[in-house]
């Protein structure tokens, strides 16, 4: 087991760290982020049409309010990220990174499409700028504000004489740059109406996003990211902001179709969002480690270390913030808890799986923030319903109950005399150094 | 006035423990600036420090960052994991002096 940890450190970890840390993927974590607030408001919107304002009819004719939030931010959505991924990734180049998102805002509207079906010239679809276009968007914005940096880095830029504003100084220096990167996509568009495909959206979504998301919808995948985010946290790496880019790209647009169909007043049909991830699988942080702490609790009866720090991370485990456990237990590298810390996310997901595809609880179609504790996530996540609340509350009770075991084993083992496994986890992440 | 460079991937989760080492530092009447950069930003920031260190999940750095930093004269570590994870402000501004001490 220790050779194994070793070659795994030597090898995997600083891989997998650098994908962490990878520029592109960050510009797309941070551009999620940054758009936060109007997911969360979007969210809110249509919560409220789906359950205050449908419970008390006197607020019915309000509903309009709710309805113009949610087309100003979910409806939207693809168009807001592209202005926050290219500003992102311009500012980890220390490039003008103001100037980077509106050009990727500028250059996303040049090559989608002018026309719509019966009404003619002059009318955008919302389809292109809600979550269906997402990978387009995120496409064009990167290659957008790439070009963009690349020839800014170049000093390709027009100077103005030092006595003119800076402001003014800063957009002259964007032009050349900017013009490249519109033109290109200005081309790229002309070249592909004039080969017969509607619009690059069109190739990218049938090519790329539908058939990924199509495949991400399954069991099987679900159950491989939710595993893979723990493997990923097992070996120190933070497996929740690895594969953010990944989890917003084909989970969040799930979400927003769900809350766009609700809004609609259709049927909601994907199962797995991030909301259902957040709600019922990461229950106190990815691996359920607010369970492993109320585990910890029943399991060991006399003062030790575990009890310590479990009591430690309980606040923050609340919130669903499990760094205190990850890196205090330490989960990181203990081979005792790797079995549990396994199968937990993939017996969590199965369950929420099943009990979402055969209606017994509502798909999850509001967006909340990730810190809301459990019980409460379940039923905000699916609207309101006590079934979903309740489907949070049952996965946290088989997470404890999977983690019980293992705590009562790594107690036992903490506490003999040849502390060898507990100590070597700890030492072997101090000395990876 | 001792400049603590702490270097993590990507600035969330150790800004909370920049601001629990500052309290430490000022309630033990310790001259320190503490500040926090993403791996990408520790190029243009080396200048600024006088002991860097490592959070956990960046540890894979520290090879790399020592080559860099013991020529110039700064000591380098990976935070200790439990200090880390429990955010224990005290024990990491410990862990900076002493390094600092031992290069002396």
């Amino acid at each position: 087991m220790k050779k194994f940890l070793e070659i795994m450190e030597k090898h995997f970890v600083p891989v997998a760290g650098r994908i962490g840390s990878q520029r592109h993927l960050a510009a797309v974590r941070d551009g999620f982020v940054s758009i936060m607030p109007l997911i969360l408001a979007g969210s809110v919107a249509v919560l409220l049409n789906n359950t205050l304002f449908k419970w008390v009819p006197a607020l019915g004719i309000l509903t309009g309010i709710n309805g113009n939030v949610w087309w100003g931010t979910f409806a939207v959505m693809t168009l807001v990220v592209v202005f926050s991924i290219g500003y992102n990734l311009a500012k980890s180049y220390s490039v003008d990174a103001l100037a980077a998102g509106l050009i990727s805002v500028a250059s996303f509207i040049t090559v989608t499409p002018q026309a719509h079906g019966d009404a003619g010239w002059g009318y955008i679809h919302w389809g292109y700028l809600n979550a269906t276009g997402l990978f387009t968007g995120i496409i064009v914005a990167l290659i957008a504000t790439e070009i963009f940096v690349k020839l800014m880095k170049r000093k390709l830029t027009i100077k103005m004489p030092d006595n003119v504003p800076p402001a003014v100084g800063r957009a002259f220096a964007a032009v050349i740059p900017g013009m490249a990167a519109l033109y290109l996509f200005g081309i790229v568009g002309h070249i592909i109406t004039n080969v017969g495909a509607n619009s690059l959206y069109d190739i990218i979504y049938n090519l790329i996003q539908k058939p990924l998301q199509g495949f991400s919808q399954g069991l099987g995948s679900a159950i491989i990211l939710a595993v893979l985010l723990n493997v990923f946290w097992f070996f120190g790496l933070h497996g929740g902001n690895i594969f953010d880019p990944i989890v917003n790209s084909l989970y969040l647009p799930a979400l927003e179709a769900n809350a766009s169909a609700v809004q609609q007043g259709v049927a909601a049909t994907n199962i797995v969002t991030k909301s259902f991830y957040d709600s019922f699988v990461h229950i106190g942080g990815c691996g359920a480690t607010l369970a492993l702490i109320i585990a910890i609790y029943i399991a060991t009866k006399k003062r030790n270390e575990y009890r310590e720090v479990a009591k430690l991370s309980a606040p923050a485990g609340i919130f669903n913030i499990n760094e205190p456990m990850m890196f205090g237990l330490p989960i990181i590298l203990n081979p005792i808890l790797l079995i549990p810390f396994i199968l937990v996310p993939g017996i969590l997901t199965f369950i929420a799986y099943i009990a979402t595809a055969s209606g017994l609880v509502p798909m999850t179609y509001v967006q909340i923030p990730w810190i809301t504790p459990v019980g409460i996530s379940g039923f905000l996540a699916t609207g309101g319903s006590i079934m979903g609340g309740l489907l949070s509350v049952v996965n946290f009770a088989v997470a404890i109950l999977i983690y019980l075991p293992f705590a009562k084993l790594a107690d036992n083992m903490a506490n003999e005399p040849n502390t060898s496994i507990h100590e070597t986890s700890r030492k072997s992440m101090n000395q990876s150094a | 006035m001792l400049r603590v460079m702490l270097v993590c991937s990507a600035g969330m989760s150790t800004s909370l423990l920049v601001t629990k080492m500052k309290d430490a530092a000022m309630k033990n009447g310790i001259d320190l600036e503490i500040f926090a950069v993403s791996e990408v930003e520790v190029k243009d920031n080396i200048d600024q420090a006088d002991v860097v260190l490592l959070a956990p999940q960046v540890r894979f750095l520290f090879n790399k960052m020592k080559q860099e930093l013991e020529p110039k004269g700064i000591p380098t570590a990976v935070i200790d994991g439990m200090n880390y994870g429990l955010m224990r402000g005290d024990a990491v501004v410990k862990q900076a002096l002493e390094l600092t001490v031992n290069t002396k």
